[in-house]
């Protein structure tokens, strides 16, 4: 995959996954990244925090696939095709996400709630947000199995992460915001759009993967 | 209070009434004006980019484009160089590419219009592939991808 | 007194109607005819002719019988079908057929449509020009034009324009219309969101890829305009894709749902005209005094933008496109044209006809050329 399209489409889908992340997770992390927060300084520390720890774990995740996925896709038809049957299945994962009424309840980072030291909250939170192991995720995932190079799988999971951190960024005014329904509202859909758009990538790969043998 | 809403909001009103009544027959040269705005031309992974040479042979002329390799912020690795030969194009075109101006040649394209067949010779390891080949009102256009 | 209406309160006296006609004759027929009608070609005299006048009826009409849906409907729809005649039959003569070639893209001759306009603007930004193999100006549907006629409409009339000008919204306008009654009632209020994601994923996408990713992938309206040869995988997904969609929201659900549902669930377009719906002085007004909370106008609205809890707080919300179909359906008069910073209630006929001037005006000059130009070309069939 040619370097600009898989940037892309790690940054869609990051910003896709960001959106799902901040309406259900963002949720229940606010309080927890703004609880107590004398000022802005704090809440930029708490918050650089969380997204550094974000990122050491997508790449620990990107060189992990990616090893794996040497094993794994070795072979050409397998390298053709599976890709395009696990995008199917986890775009339908991200379709069903953003249509499922226990979003909320998935939440992996209601566990913060046993942690007791507030120093660690943000590192905490962030170790729990990318292990969230939601759809995009595994589609991610699965992208930086099949790249070509160690490098190219970086490409991606950094974009994954530049993409779904743009969502945490207006955090703190998060409080300040009137219409909190109706953006939660469009970030679900948002999700379910790009679940639908990467099923489409997925049947079209596979049928060219197919063709093209 | 309230008149002042009042009377802002019928005035916003019957500005609307104008802007519509000048609108079409003013159209022209608001289009004008807005064409002129400095975002106001085609991005040249449409249009092709500049003319960067013409070599005029009798009768047919050909415009090697600059390379184009734009993207939304910075250049992308991969781009393209289009070709287009005007006015009595021969039923073969047979012409060697020297793109980037280096006064090597590049690379070389044979283009049998009857038989809309198009063959690239790269030269330059940066040469890679036909994009498109097509007639045009023109004469023939065709796209050679590069990379940087 | 223009308090007091009744349901009937808008129906003018034949003599009135005739006067409030007058300057909507007299401005088409400038505009039509640039003030020297040209009779020497009898098709084109003729097309003319007919269209004049069937502005100018329907314009006289809904002053005559106070209502404004059905007649407004009559002309959007009948614009949306010529525009896709003249395009298609612009496309046969100059190509032989309704798909565009590559040399079409390369030569930069592609028509520009509205729906184009929310995936241009972060590449504009970015890089300074614009995204669409069309051209900037001259020629047919230019750029330059297309996007000044859309920013005075939307400004003026907010998602207005999405009853009074869009092309495109007469088409699911006019299958919304076939059945009497709706045979899907139940619709989650949720999906009207959808035009929003889709905006920010269509403007995400074209931006990252300089491609217009909406008329690209997803557009339903190719189906009645033009589209990309099939010459691979993609391009025959795209087909699908699009077809599907046209079937889909254009077609079969609003037949079902008595809804517009492409213009509900999917057009980015639409979800800006609502945002600037804000903008515009014109707006539908609640007269919570005359309302009896019948609720029909909900029940009507063919673009989700009444709901019982608005009725009661006497609020209408951002998704209206003004087509009137609710103050019609209102035997009371309560839900009314009127203009923002007037009290509801109060001045509902000079709204109406101030709005209804501005708004018809537009979609009657806009949809003028088109509809003369299928004329002729019919007539040209014909004999
Ligand atoms: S919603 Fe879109 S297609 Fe429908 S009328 Fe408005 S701009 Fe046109
Ligand atoms: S609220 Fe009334 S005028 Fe507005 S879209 Fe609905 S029916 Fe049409």
């Amino acid at each position: 995959m040619q370097k600009k399209e898989l940037m892309t489409d790690s940054l869609i889908l990051g910003l896709s996954s960001g959106s799902s992340c901040l309406v259900t997770c963002g949720m229940v992390m606010f309080p927890y990244l703004m609880a107590g927060s004398a000022g802005v300084k704090r809440i930029a520390i708490d918050l650089s925090l969380f997204l550094l720890t974000r990122l050491v774990i997508y790449f620990i995740l990107a060189t992990l696939a990616w090893y794996f996925g040497q094993a794994l896709f070795s072979n050409q038809v397998v390298r053709n095709v599976v890709p395009g049957i696990l995008y199917i299945v986890f775009a339908v994962m991200l379709v069903w996400y953003s249509i499922s009424k226990n979003r909320n309840q998935e939440c992996p980072a209601k566990i913060v709630k046993t942690v007791n030291n507030h120093r660690l909250v943000p590192i905490f939170l962030g170790i729990v947000n990318s292990l969230g192991f939601c759809p995009a995720l595994f589609i991610i995932l699965t992208k930086g199995a099949t790249q070509g190079t160690l490098i190219q799988s970086y490409i991606a999971f950094l974009a994954f992460f530049i993409g779904s951190s743009i969502w945490f960024l207006p955090l703190p005014l998060a409080g300040k915001i009137r219409k909190k329904e109706v953006l939660k509202t469009i970030g679900i859909l948002a999700t379910g759009l790009a679940g639908i758009i990467f099923m489409i990538k997925g049947i079209t790969n596979l049928i060219g993967g197919i063709i093209n043998g | 209070m309230k008149k002042v809403k009042i009377i802002a909001g019928i005035t916003w009103a019957f500005i609307c009434l104008i802007l519509i009544i000048i609108l079409f027959p003013g159209l022209n040269s608001f289009s004008a004006s807005a064409a002129k705005l400095p975002f106001m031309k085609i991005n040249p992974n449409y249009s092709g980019g500049e003319v960067a040479q013409q070599l005029i042979a009798t009768g047919c002329t050909l415009d090697i484009r600059k390379p184009v390799f734009d993207g939304l912020i910075k250049k992308r690795n991969k781009g393209f160089v289009q070709l287009d030969w005007r006015g009595n194009v021969p039923d073969k075109i047979v012409d060697t590419i020297d793109y980037d101006l280096d006064n090597k040649p590049d690379f070389c394209i044979f283009v049998d219009r009857d038989q809309s067949k198009t063959v690239l010779y790269p030269i330059n390891s940066k040469v890679r592939d036909i994009i498109i080949s097509t007639p045009t009102s023109y004469g023939w256009a065709v796209r050679v991808e590069l990379i940087k | 007194m223009d308090n007091a209406l009744t349901s009937s309160g808008m129906k003018k006296s034949f003599g009135r109607s005739l006067l409030y006609t007058l300057p909507m004759f007299l401005i088409t027929f400038m505009f039509m005819t640039g003030g020297r009608p040209d009779f020497s070609r009898p098709a084109s005299a003729l097309a003319m002719v007919v269209t004049f006048l069937l502005v100018n009826i329907l314009y006289f009409l809904m002053h005559y019988t106070g209502k404004t849906d059905k007649l407004r409907a009559i002309l959007f729809i009948i614009f949306a079908l010529s525009l896709s005649f003249t395009l298609i039959n612009n496309m046969l003569e100059t190509r032989n057929s309704m798909s565009f070639s590559q040399a079409d893209i390369l030569e930069c001759k592609i028509p520009f449509c509205h729906l184009v306009i929310p995936m241009m603007i972060l590449p504009a930004a970015f890089t300074n020009s614009i995204i669409f193999p069309g051209s900037i100006i001259g020629g047919f549907a230019n750029i330059a034009s297309m996007v000044v006629l859309w920013l005075v409409a939307t400004l003026v009339l907010g998602r207005g324009f999405c009853s009074w000008g869009c092309f495109y919204g007469g088409w699911d306008d006019g299958f919304s219309r076939i059945r009497k009654k709706p045979a899907i009632k139940k619709i989650s209020e949720i999906w009207k969101w959808m035009p929003f994601a889709v905006l920010i994923m269509v403007s995400l996408t074209a931006a990252l890829s300089l491609i217009p990713t909406y008329c690209d992938w997803i557009c339903p309206f190719k189906a009645v305009t033009e589209f990309e040869q099939v010459t691979s995988v993609e391009s025959a997904t795209k087909a699908v894709i699009f077809v599907s969609l046209f079937a889909g929201l254009v077609v079969v659900l609003p037949v079902l749902t008595r809804k517009r549902t492409q213009c509900s669930f999917l057009c980015p377009l639409g979800a800006i005209n609502t945002v600037s719906n804000k903008v515009t002085p014109f707006t539908i007004k609640i007269d919570k005094k005359a309302c009896t909370e019948c609720f029909k106008c909900v029940e009507v609205c063919p673009l989700f933008a009444l709901s019982t809890e608005g009725i009661k707080e006497g609020k209408v919300s951002v998704f209206c496109s003004k087509c009137g179909k609710c103050v019609d359906a209102c035997s009371k008069n309560a839900i009314h044209f009127g203009i923002k910073g007037v009290p509801s209630g109060t001045m509902k006929n000079f709204s109406r006809n101030l709005f209804l001037f501005v708004s018809f005006l537009f979609m009657s000059v806009f949809s003028a050329g088109s509809i003369i130009n299928s004329l002729q070309s019919l007539l040209n069939l014909i004999f």
